[in-house]
């Protein structure tokens, strides 16, 4: 590496915040000492304009060959310096920033002779660290401009319109053999009363005219070689064994639905009811055309005798795809509560929100569970919510509203209904309180209860009862006699998660898929290149999941649509000349960046650039020292602690 | 442990609640009532029984009745539950509660019924005019009265008074005697010892003749200019309260004084005291009904169908009795006897409807309530000492 001989240093005032304590002229004086500073000035404030513009014209007119710039936390400034290295021709990793403010001024202003002191060692370790950087180069690789969307429910279908209207082409993989996800079993739907089969026809209608989305059912995803840019994912496509042309005649459909002998529990409604192995939903629902499903399905015939568009010949397909970016939106889990929690499964009339909700769309003009027709229903609420012991410690969001729309519909359905909330604390934010407001109109009766001291579901002769010790009553005890209890069960991650694993999602402490930042990078993760959307990044209702699938769809869109993808240079590298391929960079990689590759007749290990993220896990796990940190090497680390100790 | 009755919601709209399910207590209306104390969140409390259907703890509470309606709870109210409208219905209600006949819940809740009653007991005085009338002279006394006591001489009519009075002090002190049992004797908490009933008593009385709590209420009387700490509803309460008892006094006790055919001077007292008495009634009454009509204040702001009978029938005995004065003392016998007959008709129904089973035995449960209130705090205070 060159040596640098025409380093510039600039120590900023900061207006007073460091000059108050930091004597910045004594600082720049003793820098001005060392051999290879050519420049050393003090600047009132060093990001003024006119400052960034005297440093370009400086490193341009005397050919500096690195700047250091004393002055507040790089969190702040360090892409300003880094921008103004680059206007004037200088490698931007040539830069080196120094927090004089936060580590000397205001940490020390008791005692200002020694922040000087400590100002002048950082500032040459700096100077120090700066002496053996080196000018990286950000890589570029190729992307497809192709976007996987896994799972298609609200969000994911929302996505893929998005995407394929930013241009981007779509492979939409749903594992289910129809449309929708969770949506579709709800009926009416909170703020806008539309059902949600009509939410999601009005989606797939809109979906279905776009040349440049692939829809795959009864399908997903089982492998994923290949990195940002560059997926390599395979899927694998469950049979339907019904032929792709079929035109559906309900009529004869239901004859062959009647002919099916087996019978299994109807996952759809909850196991409230019992489905054949040839099925449909619901009479609208999407694709058209039934499927069988092959795990029940007996192979005996009886269906094909009916009907030519069956052919239980059909064998599983495999795809593969090439893709530039990844949207998860595989969403979630009702919670199902444990046998005996608030009398789930040993009490008869004890349901969850989610069978309440098939029971009102499976009712007609009565509602009725058990051959028993409902007036007085209970609602314990944050039922596997809100845990102070179990494992989901935090609030589900959409239940209390849901609960509380849910029970505003039923009012308006049936007659003589008594809706009682046993709740938590009620929270229905924002717009939502009008809800809460409407249902306590309507006569609903609100009973909260203590964290510590659940209501107790318990069947006497006669019936069901609830009782609660009221806080709205300073703890009165009270019993509620309830025709049905609803437990309102909060949303947990999909059972199956295997796709994680595939991909190398990253999960939570929640189990639910976690983004890089909350706040900041909402829907990234990362895995460069694999975002996610939707409730299966944690509970949220279909607006705030239809808003994050938006912000994933243009985010990927972004991502892949120039064709190719900058990489940040500041990876790991190795020098397979000390590798001896002992394994335990692999093993402490968290994101499969490392792999064994063949180089001068031995096994060694090698970075792959796209997966590596610079956290530097590898380097002190190895053996040979082999492995160093681009802009973070060993020379410049060793090089600012003997400046320091100096 | 209580059953909670999700159906006396309903009952209690009929009594005249009807926002009260709005309230998500957030005790904005404690904060602000006067009759709130540290453990007594008063009248959430009382929204809240209702809400869940507690009727036994409702009918042994005797808050309901320490409320004079200032209406500060529900002018502060977020929700519009309108708190101090349910302490109005919870009143009615209790009196119903208390009213071992059911007839009173029959009035408040069903307007057939009370009009039914009025008219009913309107045609039994008709009846008893049509059969047992004096001589309908339209001759004059010496002194130019019309012969009133021929028609209906003052007598036969006292009699009438008296078994009145009997059946209306039966109704009411058997209702009053229920509401001991209700919130006293029930309430197995609390042992009285019977010296706390005398010592408390001046506290019945001094109610009982002034209502003084209304005063309380927190609209305050401007007179040229200063403040004066005393409410005009409670002004106005009791010009009414004081021409209605001077009235009674005077037809149930000195009938034979009071309703003579002679015409006095008009210094004589028995013309003044009539005078005062009706200028009391009429300048209560114009208030009450302004203050229904403009809704200014919170207590006028919801009418219940019992409010409006009550008000039109003492309105309108007030008018026919004024009448018969003025046909009296200008000589028209016909009139007078018509109108007479007419005030009876009014008269009676008013008085054996309001008086115990609707709103004047307020009068009476008011007084009452603050006694057995004084009672409870002191039976408190010695239990706690023992
Ligand atoms: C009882 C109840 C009532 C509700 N009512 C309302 C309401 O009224 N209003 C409202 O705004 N919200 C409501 N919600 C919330 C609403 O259901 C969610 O916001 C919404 O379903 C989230 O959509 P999603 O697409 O993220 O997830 P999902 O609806 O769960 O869809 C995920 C899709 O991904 C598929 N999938 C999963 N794993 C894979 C895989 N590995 N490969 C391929 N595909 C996969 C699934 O089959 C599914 O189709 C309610 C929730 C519940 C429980
Ligand atoms: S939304 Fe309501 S019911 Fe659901 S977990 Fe949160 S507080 Fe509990
Ligand atoms: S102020 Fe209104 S909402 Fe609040 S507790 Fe009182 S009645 Fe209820
Ligand atoms: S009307 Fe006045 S006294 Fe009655 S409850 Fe309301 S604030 Fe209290």
């Amino acid at each position: 590496m060159e040596e640098k001989n025409k380093i510039g240093v600039y120590i900023c005032h900061c207006g007073s915040n460091i000059s108050d304590y930091v004597d910045v002229e004594k600082v720049r004086e003793e820098v001005a000492k060392i051999k290879h500073v050519s420049i050393s000035k003090t600047t009132m404030f060093a990001c003024a304009d006119a400052t960034q513009n005297e440093i370009v014209q400086d490193i341009q007119e005397n050919d500096l060959d690195a700047i250091v710039v004393a002055s507040c936390s790089p969190k702040l400034h360090l892409d300003t310096f880094k921008n103004v290295a680059e206007r004037a021709g200088l490698n931007p990793y040539n830069y080196v920033q120094i927090n004089i403010r936060e580590q000397c001024s205001w940490a020390h202003s008791d005692k200002p002779v020694q922040a000087t002191e400590k100002a002048i060692q950082l500032v040459k370790s700096g100077i120090a660290r700066v002496g053996y950087s080196e000018a990286l180069i950000k890589t570029k690789i190729s992307a497809e401009n192709v976007v996987v969307v896994i799972g298609a429910g609200v969000s994911g279908m929302r996505s893929a319109i998005e995407l394929a209207d930013l241009g981007s082409y779509v492979y939409l993989i749903e594992r289910e053999y129809f449309v929708g996800g969770r949506v579709s079993q709800w009926g009416e739907l909170f703020t806008t009363n539309e059902t949600g089969k009509e939410t999601i026809s009005r989606l797939y209608n809109k979906l279905i005219e776009y040349k440049n989305i692939t829809l795959f059912t009864g399908a997903e995803i089982i492998s994923n070689t290949g990195t940002v840019g560059n997926f390599d994912i395979q899927v694998k496509i469950r049979p339907r064994y019904i032929k792709p042309g079929c035109k559906v005649d309900p009529e004869k459909l239901q004859r062959v639905i009647d002919a099916c002998p087996v019978e299994v529990p109807d996952e759809f409604n909850f196991n409230l009811t019992t489905r054949k192995a040839i099925y449909k939903n619901f009479e609208s629902e999407f694709p058209e055309i039934p499927a069988i499903d092959p795990d029940h399905c007996t192979r005996c015939g009886e269906c094909e005798k009916l009907c030519d568009d069956i052919d239980l010949g059909q064998k599983d397909e495999f795809v593969n795809i090439k893709a530039g970016a990844i949207i998860i939106n595989t969403g979630y889990d009702p919670y199902e509560p444990k046998t005996g929690e608030f009398g789930y499964k040993e009490i008869e009339n004890v349901i969850t929100l989610p069978q309440l909700k098939r029971l009102i769309e499976l009712n007609g003009e009565e509602l009725i569970y058990k051959n028993k027709r409902i007036q007085n229903i209970g609602y314990i609420y944050c039922v596997g919510s809100r845990q102070k012991d179990g494992e989901n410690k935090y609030c589900s969001r959409y239940c209390c509203t849901s609960t509380i729309y849910t029970a505003i519909v039923i009012k308006n359905k049936f007659k003589d209904i008594h809706n009682f909330h046993f709740d938590k604390s009620i929270r229905t934010y924002g717009k939502l309180e009008l809800l809460y407001r409407e249902a306590s109109e309507n006569g609903d009766i609100f009973l909260q209860f203590w964290d510590e001291d659940p209501p107790v579901v318990s069947s006497n002769g006669n019936g069901t009862v609830v009782s609660i010790k009221d806080m709205l009553s300073s703890g009165k005890e009270i019993e509620v006699d309830c025709d049905l209890v609803v437990l309102v069960t909060g949303m947990v991650p999909r059972q199956d998660n295997k796709i994680a694993d595939i991909l190398k999602a990253p999960i939570g402490r929640d189990k639910f898929f976690n983004e890089i930042h909350p706040k900041l990078r909402p829907v990234e993760t990362v895995i460069d290149g694999v975002l996610i959307s939707g409730a299966c990044q944690g509970p949220k209702n279909i607006s705030e999941s239809v808003k994050s699938s938006l912000s994933a769809a243009s985010k990927a869109n972004s991502l892949v649509k120039k064709g190719e993808i900058e990489l940040k240079p500041t990876i790991a590298f190795i020098d397979k000349n000390a590798c001896v391929w002992c394994d335990e960079c692999v093993k402490a990689c968290p994101f499969d960046a490392i792999i064994k590759v063949q180089s001068n007749g031995k096994n060694v290990a090698e970075i792959i650039e796209a997966k590596c993220k610079g956290g530097g896990m590898c380097l002190p796990v190895c053996p040979e020292n082999a492995i160093n940190l681009k802009g973070y090497t060993d020379n410049e680390m060793e090089a600012m602690i003997t400046a320091l100790a100096d | 442990m209580s059953k909670l009755n999700p159906k006396l919601v309903s009952e209690l709209q009929c009594y005249g609640a009807k926002e009260f399910s709005a309230c998500y207590n957030c005790g904005n209306c404690t904060a602000v009532c006067s009759l709130a104390s540290e453990n007594n969140e008063f009248p959430r409390k009382m929204i809240r029984l209702s809400t869940l259907g507690l009727e036994n703890e409702i009918e042994s509470s005797l808050e309901p009745w320490l409320c004079y309606y200032c209406g500060e709870c529900s002018s502060t109210c977020p929700r519009q539950a309108e708190p101090g409208e349910l302490m109005m219905s919870l009143r009615r209600y209790l009196t119903a509660r208390y009213d071992w006949t059911g007839l009173s819940k029959r009035f408040y809740t069903s307007e057939i019924w009370e009009l039914g009653a009025i008219f009913l007991l309107a045609a039994f005085i008709l009846v008893m005019f049509i059969f047992f009338h004096g001589p309908m002279t339209t001759e004059l006394t010496a002194e130019s009265g019309v012969k009133l006591n021929t028609f209906a001489p003052w007598k036969t009519i006292e009699i009438g008074d008296w078994i009145m009075a009997a059946l209306l002090g039966f109704f009411l002190l058997s209702n009053i005697f229920n509401m001991y049992l209700k919130v006293i004797v029930r309430n197995k908490n609390i042992k009285i010892p019977i010296k706390l009933y005398l010592t408390t008593l001046w506290d019945l009385a001094f109610n009982f003749a002034t209502q003084w709590e209304f005063s309380k209420s927190e609209n305050k009387t401007k007179i040229a200019g200063k403040q004066f700490n005393i409410s005009p509803y409670w002004i106005m309460h009791w010009f009414l309260m004081s021409g209605y008892v001077l009235m009674l006094i005077m037809i149930m006790v000195f009938l034979g004084w009071f309703q003579t055919d002679n015409i006095y001077e008009w210094w004589h007292p028995q013309r003044l005291l009539g005078y005062y008495a009706t200028f009391g009634l009429m300048a209560g009454l114009i208030y009450f009904f302004y203050n229904r009509i403009k809704k200014e204040q919170e207590s006028g702001k919801h009418s219940h169908f019992s409010d409006w009978v009550f008000i039109v029938l003492l309105a309108l005995t007030t008018i026919t009795g004024i009448l018969v004065h003025f046909f009296r003392i200008y000589g028209l016998p016909l009139p007078t006897y018509y109108m007479y007959v007419f005030h009876l008709m009014v008269l009676f129904p008013m008085l054996m409807i309001e008086v115990p089973f609707s709103k004047w035995s307020h009068l009476a449960y008011r007084p009452f309530a603050i006694y057995f209130a004084k009672v409870i705090k002191a039976a408190e205070k010695v239990n706690s000492k023992d």
